[in-house]
């Protein structure tokens, strides 16, 4: 009796130890299988990392440059590869030109409503435009002379018109007299019109910054508006 | 019990006649004058409008005071960022613009009185 129960646990045990022992070796077959796994999708990952590094290149964004990558196309990703022996797509075909999604990741100096300030490009002296598209025509200095408009309402600042900044963009026959009468205090402006698209809303709003930015013209502290 | 009941019926009827009391639209033309020469009218503020989007202590009393004259608003401070003009408001991209007259105005003729 003794003796079957002795020989029964040295059953148990040996049966226990093996199953122990199968299961430590398959055990440490999966977590090698495990690690080789892991090893070659870190690799994978790697070569990854390594293929998108290479080709993600320092964009550059300069129109004159044919390897620029400054022709985006409608969703705002790079179209061109900076190959200008593969033309990559309809935008580079079309044109050479800045696009306005390339215009937005370029840097530019903006107002705080996000619009590029196309006048503080010209003052920091980072763009250089064209005088005219005729080579004939002579170039004409900005005139230096601002305006004083009074503002119609007793409560806000009145405007100080610069003719500098306008008459590096436009000559002089763009707004006078069609749109203004080149006489001090002869164009009853209100800004019901301007908003209407009359005076100088012509064109700020349309091609020029809008007029969200009272600020930006209002600029001459009335004695009324100032005090209080 | 009872009285707990009275209270709560108390609270019930009485919280939507207090915001009826304030949805009210406010008419401000303490500028008219002024107004008038720019060729505009007074404003009518739609409180109710701005209750659907906002929570009462989003304006009051940090950028209104509650009192109605008590505000001297005047599109100089809205321009400045104050009133109306506050940073997340008519002065900011969250809502239109400052220049939109006809919103805020009525009689808009550009014609100065």
């Amino acid at each position: 009796m003794k003796a079957s129960s002795k020989k029964t646990l040295k059953h148990a045990l040996l049966f226990s130890l093996s199953v122990f022992l199968g299961l430590a070796y398959t055990g440490s077959i999966d977590t090698a299988s495990a690690a080789q796994k892991a090893k070659s999708t870190d690799a994978a990952q790697k070569s990854d990392k390594e293929a998108a590094s290479s080709t993600s290149t320092v964009p550059k964004l300069d129109p004159s440059d044919p390897t620029s990558v400054i022709y985006l196309d409608t969703s705002g990703k790079p179209a061109g590869v900076g190959d200008p022996n593969r033309p990559p797509s309809v935008a580079y075909q079309a044109g050479k030109g800045w696009h306005p999604a390339a215009l937005s990741v370029a840097g530019l100096p903006k107002d705080r409503y996000g619009l590029i300030d196309w006048a503080k490009l010209v003052r920091e002296k980072l763009i250089k435009p064209r005088f005219s598209l005729d080579p004939n025509d002579e170039e004409m200095e900005p005139l230096q002379m601002d305006i004083l408009i009074p503002a119609k309402g007793d409560y806000v600042n009145d405007v100080i018109y610069p003719h500098e900044m306008h008459t590096y963009w436009l000559k002089c026959e763009v707004c006078h007299p069609k749109i203004f009468i080149p006489a001090k205090g002869q164009n009853n402006m209100t800004m019901v019109g301007i908003v209407q698209g009359q005076w100088c809303g012509r064109c700020h709003g349309k091609v020029s910054f809008p007029l969200t930015d009272c600020n930006r013209c209002h600029v001459s502290p009335k004695k009324k508006a100032a005090g209080n | 019990m009872y009285k707990y009941i009275s209270i709560a019926l108390l609270l019930a009827f009485s919280m939507p006649a207090a915001a009826a009391n304030v949805a009210k639209e406010i008419k401000l033309d303490s500028k008219v004058a002024s107004m008038h020469k720019a060729g505009v009218g007074p404003v009518i503020f739609p409180h109710a409008l701005h209750e659907k989007t906002y929570k009462c202590n989003d304006c009051h009393p940090k950028i209104f005071k509650d009192k109605h004259g008590d505000n001297d608003i005047s599109m100089k401070k809205n321009m400045d960022g104050q009133y109306c003009g506050s940073p997340n408001c008519h002065n900011s991209q969250k809502a239109f613009a400052l220049f939109n007259c006809s919103k805020c105005h009525t009689e808009v003729t550009g014609k100065p009185k």
